[in-house]
């Protein structure tokens, strides 16, 4: 990665956080209920599952592939470590289980695009109407229903089930962006999506490399449809609707270029707190539910035009600077 | 490029062969697939997604994409809408203005991505949620612009001759010119070049943001163009017109061979996709098998097609590096492709004819025993939205008629809310000469054409749930009124607050029919019999349980005066009592419309205080009970009541049968009720 561009992705870093900051601002003054603590640990809450995944697809993203099924392998996961958990295991061997499921439909999605070289997203638009509509087919649309009481919040109690589930997601996501920066492996991943014709010559398995990413987001994805399931006590068959757009709108937000070889967690974060305040921030402000959809697609457009519109005149800087060093 | 990769690069001939199974397949399987008034009925409802599929080759083929299409179509057809309702503008007039809106948008994406520079992707994912948005908004989801003049309404439901669609040239028309834009035009040259690689355009002295910006644009327009097609061949312009169009036109342009990573494709091919795609989901129709395989099969066709692809490809391309460059002269590729189609034209001719003589003569064969056999009935019922617990319930019942009566049950439907699945449905059934059509109606104004030209076909009609215009059906089975439903919610409201507080509504999607009905009808009765209740706000929920949770999380800090949720959609109501249980509010009631399966925890713990619904179950039992009795002629207008099996005599009212008042489930009753 060179120097313009590691700069180029944090100035979309600085837009989302200004912007972040911006709708704090208008809260702190119009609704200062926003901030009270069972506001911030409910959204903590809801939206731990959709960093999960969101965080695993910016590996995906970051490689240069798009993985839009994941709203559909979280529906067929959430019904499975239900029906797993009404069969009689424990929860947490059919958690693990599920985790297993999620990742078999990534290392299927990954395989499909590494090794049979169909494009990603074909791929996945064919895993996602094909999941979805066997799940349909196969459930009739009925709900999961009378779970173990060791079910809802993973046999643990309301009051403690939210830290463990704050503990799990942020270890995880800390370890991907530590991994990320810092591990070969990491490294690979933006060499593979930034010009994989030279990571392989460089000796780099990108096909190995690609399969894993997404196997890895069925993982997570798997982990995040368990986090969401156990918030309740019943599992309806239609979850996941729309995931894959919220989840890669967080990623792209936050910098990540979807031709591949720019991303990092931390902006995929940023992304994920600017869009999921949005929706309860407008009612927080009163906005009428009607009007909400076209200002968020506004907060979208207007937050990653800023940074369109300062680019050029930022590339000029830089290349005035190189120019000078010369 | 040789001349040889200009002919074989799109993998057409893969997709040709898919097709021609198809078609041969299900004219064997599936009766009344391979007739001329079939193939006119596909092209009708395939056209606005053909055209959609059609704007997005160049876009995909220049290496970007456009996910905004779909929203697109719902602005443009609220904007034709209240530019003819509202302004009382002309048909002509109203129409530019939706062409000119439709330009607009296409403009404002073609300014963020050719000049600003931005990600084609995350643009259109923005102006997916922007447009849509403010459809919504302008219509508050709930206005429904209907009664477009006839002439308009020809445009989408007409035929030309009596039997060619009366859009079918409109379409043939654009499909010209963007053919001619694409292939036989510089423009479309440096669109090839652009998504081949963008880099080495600009180095050739390419224009390459206009010509960019050049795609987006036309798009925009396009999709308005679709927009005032579905319009008119719905009647209606809603805010939900086109939502999730723009996935099924991806699906056609890359099934079609176009790669999405730019630099190939041909409209062609998107061509064929879509014929692929639209003949499965016709073909999976009439021959009677579920919906929700077409999802499936749609899936597998699509990697199976795109991985044929990419295999013979790659043969191919080792072949030459094998034998090094083969030299062949552009007429001579023309004369062998030409004959190469010529006989896969005729293979596919008389594959079609034998499969149809083979299929004549086992019917043949069949007609005496048929005829000696007394002619079984078959029933087509449509739901609205077949995953629905509520018509999985309903489902339920009608199977049990079907039993008792000994006819044939078809239930198909829509997987999601969708007024224009349900035109096509019903289309497909009338071709396939079903004895009655049972239709729970998603929008009225849209489906009652093609009721009345079932009906003219000499097929009984019978809706259920939600009624059609009076004279598109035979009989209305009417299970409650929306003023029935609204004034039993609101009544029990009052009840649990005693006359006096604060309430919010979490309703379905904001565009949903019923709701917005329910919603009027609760108004009223707030304003004439409870001035004490005060409905704080609406909020929506798109019938996602998880997302009735989130909202009524939100809800409940936002308005801590709020005492009461009343949530108008069946997974609505789990949502709502979770989040209140969860939330520890003792002090607040949830009441809804749901099934009572799903809110027996919640009833028994005394979250949920009551749900109002009918006996869904009953509901789809004298659905079929009443639609085998009109097929059979053994009901006609004039009665006064209907004997319906172990319902007993059911009262007809004009014509309507009427199921009986709501019922209220609370803790006392709930356990007796099993759906």
């Amino acid at each position: 990665m060179t120097r313009t561009e590691t700069a180029a992705s944090h100035v979309r870093e600085w837009s989302v956080a200004s912007a972040i900051a911006a709708l704090m601002l208008v809260l702190t003054v119009a609704a200062p209920g926003f901030f009270s603590r069972e506001n911030l640990s409910d959204l903590l809450l809801a939206n731990l599952p959709v960093l999960l995944v969101a965080v695993g697809m910016t590996l995906v993203i970051i490689t240069g592939e798009i993985d839009i099924s994941v709203g559909s392998i979280f529906a067929v996961c959430g019904v499975a470590s239900g029906l797993l958990s009404k069969s009689g295991m424990p929860i947490w061997l059919a958690g693990a289980a599920v985790c297993l499921l999620g990742t078999a439909f990534g290392s299927l999605n990954g395989a499909l695009v590494a090794y049979v070289g169909i494009p990603s997203i074909v791929v996945t638009l064919a895993t996602m109407t094909a999941l979805r509509d066997g799940l349909r087919w196969a459930t009739e649309g009925a709900w999961v229903q009378d779970l173990p009481r060791s079910f809802q919040w993973l046999g643990l109690t309301q009051g403690r089930y939210p830290l463990v589930a704050t503990v799990v997601t942020g270890l995880i996501t800390a370890a991907l962006a530590f991994g990320l920066r810092h591990l070969a492996a990491g490294r690979a991943v933006y060499a593979t999506g930034s010009n994989p014709a030279a990571a392989r010559l460089a000796g780099l398995d990108t096909s190995a490399t690609r399969t894993c990413v997404f196997a890895i987001l069925g993982t997570l994805t798997g982990l995040a449809a368990v986090l969401n399931a156990v918030r309740f006590n019943q599992i309806p068959t239609n979850a996941g609707i729309g995931l894959e757009m919220k989840v890669i709108a967080s990623v792209v937000v936050g910098g990540a270029s979807v031709t591949g070889g720019t991303g990092s967690v931390l902006g995929t974060v940023l992304g994920l707190v600017l869009l999921a305040a949005t929706g309860p921030a407008l009612t927080f402000l009163g906005v009428s539910a009607y009007w909400e959809r076209a200002i968020q697609g506004a907060i979208i457009l207007v937050a990653i035009a800023a940074d369109g519109i300062r680019r050029p005149s930022f590339r000029r800087l830089v290349g005035a600077a190189a120019g000078a060093r010369a | 490029m040789t001349a040889r990769q200009r002919w074989f690069a799109n993998g057409e001939w893969v997709l040709l062969l898919v097709c021609i199974a198809e078609v041969v397949f299900f004219s064997a399987v599936a009766p009344n697939f391979l007739t001329l008034g079939n193939f006119f009925e596909i092209t009708r409802f395939s056209l606005e997604l053909g055209l959609l599929a059609v704007a997005l080759t160049p876009v995909i083929v220049a290496g970007g994409i456009d996910l905004s299409v779909g929203s697109m179509m719902g602005l443009a057809a609220v904007s034709f809408g209240t530019a003819h309702q509202t302004w009382q503008l002309s048909v002509p007039l109203a129409a530019v203005f939706a062409v000119l809106v439709g330009c607009a948008g296409g403009a404002l994406n073609a300014l963020l991505i050719a000049r600003l520079k931005l990600p084609a992707l995350i643009v259109t994912l923005g102006t997916y949620s922007l447009f849509r948005g403010i459809a919504e908004g302008i219509t508050r989801g709930a206005v429904n612009f209907t009664g477009f003049p006839s002439t308009f309404l020809f445009l989408g439901q007409g035929y030309l001759g009596g039997v060619i669609p009366a859009q079918l040239p409109l379409f043939v028309l654009i499909v010209a010119a963007y053919v001619a834009l694409l292939h036989r035009s510089v423009i479309g040259r440096a669109l090839y070049a652009i998504g081949f690689t963008p880099q080495g355009a600009r180095y050739a002295a390419l224009p390459v943001a206009r010509r960019v910006a050049l795609v987006y644009f036309l798009s925009g327009l396009t999709a308005s163009v679709s927009a005032l097609i579905y319009v008119a061949h719905l009647g209606q312009a809603r805010s939900d017109a086109g939502a999730g169009y723009e996935l099924d036109a991806i699906t056609a342009v890359v099934l079609g061979g176009t790669s999405v990573f730019g630099g190939r494709g041909t409209i062609a091919g998107t061509l064929l996709g879509l014929f692929a795609l639209v003949s499965l989901q016709t073909g999976m129709h009439l021959a009677g098998w579920p919906a929700e395989l077409t999802g499936v099969l749609t899936g597998v066709l699509l990697i199976a097609t795109i991985a044929a692809d990419r295999h013979i490809r790659r043969a191919a391309h080792a072949r030459t590096e094998e034998r090094g460059d083969v030299e062949v002269k552009n007429s001579q590729v023309a004369v062998l492709c030409g004959a190469i189609f010529a006989a896969a034209l005729i293979v596919a001719g008389t594959n079609v004819w034998l499969i149809r003589a083979v299929s004549n003569g086992v019917r043949g064969a069949d007609g005496p025993q048929a005829s000696a056999a007394p002619h079984r009935i078959t029933i087509a019922v449509m739901p609205k939205a077949k995953g629905d617990p509520y018509f999985v319930s309903c489902r339920a019942g009608a199977e049990e008629a079907a039993r008792e009566l000994g006819v044939d049950l078809l239930w198909d439907g829509p997987t999601g809310l969708d007024a224009a699945k349900q035109n096509e449905l019903v289309e497909n059934w009338i071709t396939r000469k079903v004895d009655a059509i049972a239709v729970a109606v998603e929008n009225r104004a849209g489906i009652s054409t093609v009721l009345r030209k079932a009906r003219a076909r000499g097929i009984p009609v019978v809706t259920w749930d939600a009624d059609a215009e009076p004279d598109a059906r035979d009989f209305f089975v009417n299970q409650a009124t929306a003023e029935g439903i609204a004034n039993a919610l609101t009544d029990e409201a009052s009840r649990l607050l005693q006359g006096r507080g604060e309430f919010a509504i979490i309703t379905g999607a904001l565009s949903a029919a019923n709701q917005n009905e329910w919603i009027a009808f609760i108004k009223k009765r707030l304003e004439h019999s409870h001035p004490g209740l005060k409905l704080v706000t609406i909020r929506p929920s798109d019938d996602d349980r998880d997302k009735a949770f989130a909202e009524t999380q939100t809800l409940l800090k936002v308005y801590p005066s709020v005492k009461l949720m009343m949530a108008i959609s069946a997974p609505a109501v789990p949502g709502a009592a979770e989040a209140v249980r969860q939330a520890g509010r003792t002090d607040v009631n949830v009441i809804g419309l749901s099934l009572p399966n799903i809110n027996k925890p919640y009833v028994h713990d005394g979250v949920v205080q009551t749900v109002v619904l009918w006996n869904t179950r009953d509901l789809g039992y004298l659905s079929v009970y009443a639609s085998a009795l009109v097929a059979q002629h053994r009901l006609a207008p004039g009665a006064r009541a209907i004997d319906a099996g172990r319902l007993g005599s059911i009262e007809v009212r004009d014509t309507q049968i009427i199921l009986g008042a709501p019922l209220l489930f609370n803790k006392s009753n709930i356990d007796r009720f099993d759906f």
